[in-house]
């Protein structure tokens, strides 16, 4: 199990180490006015001398050489537009934690509201009209079909004026937390409900159930012993999924609520084209989808006890 | 009411699923005692119903099925008017159990292999904890697995197709049923291993008191395990009797078809026998000899009224109208008749 | 359609008439002679001949739901490239003037004239509500709506349906080299891997902030790296059909390999990759909302869904303005609610699982 996960690991940085090295070329086709302050100002001679200071008329390679250099000693430069000569490390880590406890947060309720809803539907499939599962699946399919911005929006919009909420985040009102934190969840909610319910629906097809219903055991024991636990394990692999959607979701509700966390920041830097800073967050979040998939798969690993060493190395 | 020998008794019983709106009648009114320690087999090709007929004995019909008509008989009780849970739970298991086909897929792979059957030893033999696993062990070591304490902790990837069986026995057994349905127990397997599990299950069957009901499209099966024979073809039982009375003395054409075309009965340097055609479409009715379309010698009436059960011997009944007096005199194919003198039963 | 039922029913029918009349015929003693034999009879009893993309089309044809969004969506389709020709001369992108009371910007009132009267003045026809002048009325600089919408939902679908395109073209092509040519496999597994990592929405958004925002652009970027997938799912099969044990089995019989392909794979290729399409349109237009928001999408003076709906949350905040914001909202979930839809339900009916008779 130990190379299992060693292996994976290793993969994953060669990942990442190859990720970082094209998002970093992409960025030197850039126009160059993102490296400066006030570029329409400057002279030739000015822009030249600014250029050199920064490394940036060196060859591509030599460029590279450089970046790797610095990034394994944590610096990744610093910022040209958002905040002025500020290390693009210390402007990003101060917004992290925000970042991690709403994005932490909206997982933690879609497996809460996701995982029951799920059962529900699955539940529902065995009844003569199947409401639950007709409800649950126009739910799922409004979600899934509509893009997420659009529904961002009218939750915004129409949640924010009821009593206690608010169109904006403030940090000193709870309540306030609430509908960014839903709507991020939204998503995720309707994903793990539709797996669940169909993972559920064709393990509760499977010979096993139906041994298990000839031995005599209770339905409710079967559904809960042995069809959820099956249908439980294979979700594991959405875990990186749904990472990557909280993650691209918190860029536009972040921005929208007025919270200073890395989304908005990112969304911010775009809009300045800060390069620098830019770079620095586009990287961060494909690690963070990257360390999304290894755990999804070590989580798998250690969840089947099908999966043995090497078996399954080499994507999902 | 039913023959007090039998320990479940089936009456005229049907049996319908709907399909997106259509009506499939899986079994036509189907009559059959399964007496009391005896091993029964029923045959029958894919999709003759075979499989849908025992598990509506266990109330395991899909939910798009359901029991329209007759009765099952059990000790008293009919089955067929089970309709809650609770009620059908007081049979499975406890009363009859069952092994299916596939080994492979009927093991929860999550799950340990002793923990799967320390299951069904909670449930029937009223065990908790520590005496519910040695029972566990002890139904592993009784199905002839070696180690059983190590095998107890290991999940079923880590088992072959016949250990798997072995252990799928284990479990039906653990329950300590009266009547054991195994469901085509052998047709996933090796043929080498065939016989292993065909012999354990005798064994068990002598040692327990079991009452057996073999599911099997293969012969060979029947001839080594059957006290009696029932035949099956589209949801109807069309001849019925001792093993030896339909292998050597069969009356009904599609039983004829049916031991034509075994292999052993060919002639070297000639085809095969196959039966010509398909087996009907359960969705649209059925008139008169199900079997008739693909039978070159069916008379008229076939096409046209169901024929009664006749019997040959009291043991021994047959579907046909060829059985009946005013018929005319259709003999059977060539081996089949070799077979009748094999048997003796020159003239039945 | 319709034919397909007409043949069951009918051929049950005269199967059962022919039944009844033979039962009338027969004398007692007739009852009990050989019936004439016919080979093929015992052939006809049995189930349906089944022919795979029959039976697709009967179960998707039984799912109103989807029948229902398929007529929707054909008819929204039908309606976007008709819609030029209806006699309504708008352009999406002039700004319309019109005879209009003059407004004081800071007391919001009217202004008046000496007599009392309101002064009249051509101006921008900013904000006019849907009426019979703009059908869809106009927004905040003075564009009428209708067009724009119309033109916005003609682009959006262009840019899916060129994403769809891409997709399974370079996904079918390179799939199949990276499934026979065995010296590629490496290459593309590993490609497959690292890309699978990152969001497509992040490789949007950076080809999108490289390069200079556009239509073009737009496509570009999403079509990057979106035919991996594909790609992958193609190489799966090719490998399917050179190893599964059918098609061994297939093969040993004689069968050609254009049979094997055109029987054993083209027919569930096809199905998925209709699917695929089908559910890459309403991707698109998710992502391209997306990055609109962020700032990087396409430019203004070409409408998109996502231009109408970001300039439509702009001014969401006054009620009497939300009309701009709702009528390409509607539209556009209309499109991909039909899309998803559709591609789900036609997933479920090319499934042979759920071809039941």
């Amino acid at each position: 199990m130990l190379k299992y996960i060693g292996k994976r690991l290793l993969r994953s940085l060669l990942t990442l180490f190859i990720i970082i090295t094209i998002v970093f070329a992409l960025l030197r086709l850039m126009p160059i006015e993102g490296y400066f302050q006030n570029f329409e100002k400057m002279t030739p001679t000015q822009i030249q001398v600014g250029l050199q200071q920064l490394g940036l008329t060196d060859p591509l390679p030599v460029q590279l050489l450089h970046f790797w250099q610095n990034a394994a000693q944590g610096d990744f430069g610093v910022s040209h537009k958002y905040r002025v000569g500020v290390d693009v490390v210390e402007i990003i880590s101060g917004k992290i934690p925000l970042s991690l406890s709403i994005g932490m947060s909206a997982l933690a309720l879609a497996l809460l509201l996701g995982l029951p809803l799920g059962i529900l539907m699955a539940r529902s499939t065995r009844t003569r009209w199947k409401i639950g599962d007709k409800l649950g699946t126009v739910f799922v399919v409004v979600i899934q079909a509509i893009p997420a911005a659009i529904y961002y929006i009218f939750i915004q919009f129409y949640c924010s004026q009821l009593p206690g909420f608010s169109m904006f985040v403030d940090a000193k009102q709870p309540l306030t937390w609430v509908l960014p934190v839903c709507s991020l969840a939204l998503g995720n909610i309707a994903y793990y409900a539709m797996w669940l319910r169909r993972y559920m629906v064709d393990e509760s097809n499977k010979d096993y159930v139906k041994l298990a219903r000839a031995k005599g055991v209770p339905t409710s024991e079967i559904s809960r012993k042995h069809v959820f636990r099956n249908a439980f394990v294979p979700l594991v692999q959405f875990i990186p999924t749904s990472v990557i959607l909280t993650l691209m979701g918190s860029l536009y509700v972040e921005s929208l609520y007025s919270i200073p966390g890395m989304g908005g920041l990112l969304v911010n830097a775009i809009q300045l084209q800060d390069n620098t800073l830019v770079q620095a967050l586009v990287l961060l979040y494909a690690a963070i989808s990257i360390i999304g998939l290894l755990v999804g798969d070590i989580l798998m690993a250690l969840l089947d006890p099908r999966i043995t060493l090497g078996r399954k190395e080499g994507g999902r | 009411m039913p023959n007090e020998n039998a320990i479940l008794s089936f009456e005229d019983l049907e049996i319908e699923f709907t399909l997106r709106g259509q009506v499939l009648r899986a079994i036509r009114s189907v009559c059959l005692d399964v007496y009391r320690g005896e091993s029964l087999a029923i045959v029958g090709e894919s999709g003759s119903g075979k499989s849908v007929f025992t598990k509506s004995a266990m109330g395991l019909l899909d939910a798009n099925g359901a029991i329209t008509g007759g009765h099952i008989w059990y000790e008293g009780k009919d089955l067929a008017r089970y309709t809650t849970e609770k009620e059908w739970r007081a049979i499975r298991g406890k009363e009859i159990a069952m092994v299916m086909q596939d080994p492979m897929t009927s093991l929860n792979p999550l799950q340990t292999i002793g923990d799967q059957i320390a299951e069904a030893v909670r449930l029937h033999q009223d065990l908790k904890g520590g005496a519910a696993k040695a029972a566990a062990v002890e139904a592993l070591a009784a199905v002839g697995i070696d180690e059983p304490e190590r095998r107890y902790k290991q999940f079923p990837h880590e088992f072959s197709g016949g250990m798997r069986q072995r252990v799928v026995i284990a479990i039906a057994v653990a329950c300590r049923p009266k009547v054991l349905i195994c469901d085509e127990p052998t047709t996933a397997l090796d043929v080498t291993i065939q016989a292993q599990i065909l012999d354990l299950i005798k064994i068990l069957q002598k040692k327990l008191d079991l009452t057996t009901i073999y599911i099997t499209h293969d012969l060979g099966v029947v001839a080594n395990v059957a006290d009696r024979i029932a035949v099956m073809y589209a949801g109807d039982i069309v001849e019925v009797g001792k093993c030896e009375e339909v292998f050597y003395d069969p009356r009904h054409p599609y039983t004829w078809a049916l031991l034509s075309s075994l292999p052993q009965l060919g002639v070297k340097g000639q085809a095969l026998y196959s039966i010509q055609g398909t087996p009907p479409n359960l969705f649209h009715e059925v008139h008169g000899d199900a079997f008739a379309p693909r039978n070159p010698q069916a008379l008229n009436i076939d096409f046209v009224e169901r024929p009664p059960l006749f019997e040959v011997t009291p043991t021994h009944k047959a579907r046909t109208w060829l059985l009946d007096p005013r018929a005319p005199k259709v003999e059977p194919p060539e081996h089949i008749r070799q077979l009748r003198q094999k048997g003796g039963y020159l003239h039945g | 359609m319709a034919i397909f039922r007409i043949k069951d029913s009918k051929t049950q029918a005269l199967a059962n008439s022919l039944n009844k009349e033979s039962a009338r015929q027969f004398s007692q003693e007739e009852l009990f002679q050989f019936a004439p034999y016919d080979p093929d009879a015992g052939e006809r009893g049995g189930y349906s001949d089944y022919s795979y993309w029959r039976s697709t089309l009967r179960a998707f044809r039984k799912n109103r739901v989807a029948m229902f969004f398929l007529c929707v969506i054909l008819a929204t389709l039908l309606f976007t490239f008709l819609e030029p020709l209806i006699p309504y001369d708008r352009e999406p992108n002039t700004i319309y003037y019109i005879e209009q009371e003059k407004i004081n910007l800071f007391t919001r009132q009217p202004v008046l004239d000496e007599q009392g009267n309101p002064v009249v003045e051509v101006s921008r026809a900013t904000d006019q509500r849907p009426g019979q002048e703009f059908w869809f009325g106009t927004n905040s600089i003075g564009q009428d709506l209708w067009s724009q919408i119309w033109s916005g939902t003609r682009n959006s679908l262009f840019i899916g349906f060129s994403v769809a395109c891409v997709d399974a073209l370079l996904g079918i092509l390179m799939g199949v080299l990276w499934g026979y040519v065995r010296k590629l496999d490496f290459f593309f597994t590993e490609l497959y891997n690292i890309f699978d990592n990152v969001p497509q929405t992040l490789i949007v958004m950076i080809i999108s902030y490289v390069l200079r925002p556009g239509m073009g652009t737009m496509i570009f970027a999403m079509c990057l790296t979106s035919w991996l997938a594909t790609a992958r799912f193609i190489r799966n099969q090719v490998v399917i059909i050179r190893d599964r044990d059918y098609n061994l089995a297939s093969r040993c019989l004689g069968t050609s390999t254009w049979r094997l392909i055109t029987k054993n794979l083209l027919p569930y290729l096809v199905s998925i990759i209709t699917m695929r399409m089908a559910l890459a349109i309403p991707a698109a237009i998710n992502n391209e909302v997306f990055i609109t928001y962020i700032g990087l999408g396409v430019p203004l003076e070409t409408p998109t869904l996502g231009n109408l709906v970001e300039t439509g949350r702009k001014v969401m905040g006054e009620a009497a303005l939300r009309y701009q914001l709702f009528i390409p909202v509607v539209i556009l979930a209309t499109i991909t609610i039909s899309f998803y839809i559709i591609g789900n339900a036609f997933a479920d009916a090319a499934d042979p699982k759920n071809h039941v008779n």
